[in-house]
């Protein structure tokens, strides 16, 4: 993907490590909208996932100096963010009770319109805070972002047999919940 | 997720390949509701925020140097420098006058001294040009204007007990 823009994530590394802002810029632009994207899949609460991918650019810029040309930056960017992700969702529910951030979260959803529409994806939603969060980066790597096993195992730094373990129960469990509510 | 992907993680729970399509087809109104599920997007503004945030929040590695020639920089900092600066050299220039009649230092490589009619070259090149002799001197004389200069090399041997005087 890095070789069809004029300019490679590699330079624009060398740059930014310079303190060139406006290379720094490039490189955030060209890679923000994965990185919310897996935020999203992996934090669920729409009010965290800012602060998730906000944590994930802070520890790219701040290790942007150690990172070793000659390795893809796209993954080494998946590694930092589906980590990240794994590692703020753990905290926010240490911090916060879950129950009640999703109670509110159904409330604001059932006010819209298209309260249908939004009740199920409040069911899809439900169901992937229902399964473990290294099942649910697992399956989000595989199914969302359409990522290798092999390239996940690397990126969660496990096995690749773990890594099919926690996609095979993430779709049993996900079918399980959602087969008796998504028709109801 | 294609039936490969699929038939990659659930081949072995299964025993013919009937039953595997059987249970994808069973996966698939699961899928279809999962991409029903978009990710909603980030607004520019968020977008803008959140790069501003954590651009200024890395580390900046400034050497001590730099910091130093920075802080020189400064226009306040010049300028009071300046006037320190040239109040020290006024001081050293009014309360030490530069001596002009300095002695020779022993290690000056050449020293000429002149007179009318004669010119002496001395110092350590002329000693390393005659290590034999001590305090080797070359004295050039000159009598008259049209005769030609008389070249004499003065030093001494045995701690001056022997005085050389050599025409050259």
């Amino acid at each position: 993907m890095n070789q069809h823009y004029p300019v490679s994530d590699e330079a624009l590394i060398k740059a930014a490590t310079r303190g060139d802002r406006d290379a720094a810029a490039w490189l955030y632009h060209r890679h923000v909208d994965k990185v919310h994207r897996i935020c999203y899949r992996i934090v669920l609460d729409p009010s965290q996932v800012q602060d998730c991918v906000q944590e994930v650019w802070l520890k790219v810029f701040r290790s942007l100096d150690g990172f070793r040309s000659g390795r893809s930056f796209a993954a080494w960017l998946n590694t930092v963010t589906a980590n990240t992700a794994i590692d703020y969702y753990r905290k926010y529910v240490r911090q916060r009770n879950l129950h009640e951030a999703h109670k509110g979260h159904v409330e604001a959803l059932a006010t819209d319109e298209q309260a249908d529409e939004a009740h199920v994806l409040e069911q899809i939603q439900t169901a992937l805070e229902e399964i473990s969060v290294n099942q649910r980066a697992a399956f989000t790597l595989r199914y969302f972002e359409d990522m290798p096993t092999s390239e996940i195992a690397r990126t969660l730094g496990c096995a690749e047999g773990t890594v099919r373990v926690h996609i095979r129960r993430a779709l049993l469990a996900l079918r399980e919940r959602l087969a008796g509510k998504l028709h109801q | 997720m294609s039936f490969e992907q699929f038939k990659d993680l659930f081949q072995r729970a299964f025993e013919s390949e009937e039953e595997l399509q059987e249970e994808y087809r069973a996966f698939l109104s699961m899928f279809e509701q999962l991409n029903r599920a978009p990710v909603p997007e980030m607004t520019d503004d968020d977008k803008a925020t959140i790069f501003n945030r954590a651009w200024l929040e890395r580390p900046q590695k400034v050497s001590w140097i730099s910091t130093w020639m920075n802080f020189f920089k400064q226009p306040a900092v010049a300028f009071v420098l300046g006037i320190v600066i040239g109040c020290m050299v006024m001081s050293n220039a009014k309360n030490k006058r530069l001596d002009l009649a300095q002695p020779v230092s022993a290690d000056t490589l050449l020293t000429i001294e002149r007179t009318n009619y004669t010119q002496t070259y001395k110092g350590k090149m002329i000693e390393e040009f005659y290590p034999e002799f001590e305090n080797p001197r070359i004295v050039l004389e000159q009598t008259e204007e049209s005769s030609p200069p008389q070249r004499t090399l003065y030093g001494t041997l045995d701690n001056g007990e022997i005085t050389v005087v050599w025409n050259l």
